[in-house]
């Protein structure tokens, strides 16, 4: 389901089914690495919504978990161990984090999450046939990822 | 030439009138326009998309194919990518199914359970539908797979319409 007055409606009619909920990790700053980050944010939106697509019924795709890339690290972590935790007291079996940002590879042991590492593909200079079949790929593996965590559940 | 020559006055005439014509026109067509509105919205809506598949490429197996077109809604042009699985009946009619689940909306998939050969398959609560599109009683969906409108072109292209009810499930 989508963050959406009409699509949220339908999610809290049939709650009980939508066991999964998908946050994306995007950093933001005003510096070198902006290009970067634009670039990962157009990426990793479109990705989200696509896998939304393939499972609506099971799936809620929330807003992005947005801080400044200068955070604090430690800071960064609590923030979103936070929302992880509310998120799996109000029932959530599974809570998955798709992120192109390296920061938070090695921590997801400390989050009651996944954190599924896509890297960034910079779509922009490409024609649309190619990068179709490129965020499909990418689209496939992460479907593939997810299927697994609901059947190893 | 022309012995017929056209005097001031005729030609005058002439003009006029034709100018009046399309001044008349102008007013009237947004009034039958209005009258008939409901007419055109649904030759609007009956749209048929061009796909990338050709008809001698569909077989009895059901078959992804993905189209492409614009969407207008208030704010955003888009471009929106959808699926149809297609194939070839019995008489060799083509049927185009829609893959969005009828319980919550996921994507089945064709043979997408490995345990359940022949049927259409949603990963999210193991909905299954039969290759007509049939729901499977027992699993959550509660009816068939919606179709897409589809006709071949003149030169052989396959071409899919609007979302319709299943009419092949008896
Ligand atoms: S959305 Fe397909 S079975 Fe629930």
């Amino acid at each position: 389901m989508l963050w959406n007055a009409q699509e949220i409606d339908l999610f809290l009619k049939e709650k009980a089914y939508i066991d999964t909920v998908v946050i994306p990790l995007l950093p933001v700053s005003i510096s070198d690495g902006t290009r970067q980050e634009a670039e990962q944010a157009e990426f990793i939106s479109l990705l989200t919504a696509m896998l939304e697509r393939q499972f609506k019924g099971r799936m809620l795709l929330i807003p992005a978990f947005t801080y400044m890339t200068s955070r604090d690290h430690r800071a960064k972590i609590e923030e979103l161990k936070s929302w992880c935790d509310e998120l799996s007291a109000q029932g959530f079996a599974h809570t998955v984090c798709i992120t192109s940002d390296t920061s938070w590879k090695g921590h997801e042991e400390e989050l009651d999450a996944n954190i599924i590492w896509m890297p960034s593909i910079p779509l922009h200079h490409m024609d649309d046939k190619y990068k179709r079949k490129i965020v499909d790929d990418q689209v496939n593996q992460l479907i593939k990822i997810i299927v697994q965590k609901w059947q190893s559940a | 030439m022309s012995n017929q020559r056209v005097s001031r006055r005729q030609f005058l005439n002439y003009t006029l009138t034709g100018v009046g014509g399309f001044m008349a026109a102008g007013m009237l067509m947004p009034m039958v326009r209005f009258a008939i509105d409901p007419v055109l919205k649904a030759e609007a809506g009956g749209d048929f998309i061009t796909t990338g598949t050709a008809e001698d490429e569909i077989t009895d197996v059901p078959t992804r194919v993905d189209f492409t077109f614009e969407q207008v809604d208030a704010w955003y042009t888009s471009e929106v990518t959808q699926t149809a699985w297609v194939y070839k009946d019995g008489s060799g009619k083509i049927v185009a199914l829609s893959p969005t689940c009828k319980h919550l909306g996921c994507t089945v998939n064709w043979e997408g359970n490995p345990d359940e050969p022949e049927h259409f398959f949603c990963p999210c609560h193991n909905g299954l539908y039969e290759k007509s599109g049939k729901n499977v009683p027992g699993t959550p969906p509660t009816a068939p797979l919606d179709m897409f409108e589809a006709r071949v072109s003149d030169d052989g292209i396959l071409q899919l319409g609007p979302v319709v009810p299943n009419t092949i499930v008896k």
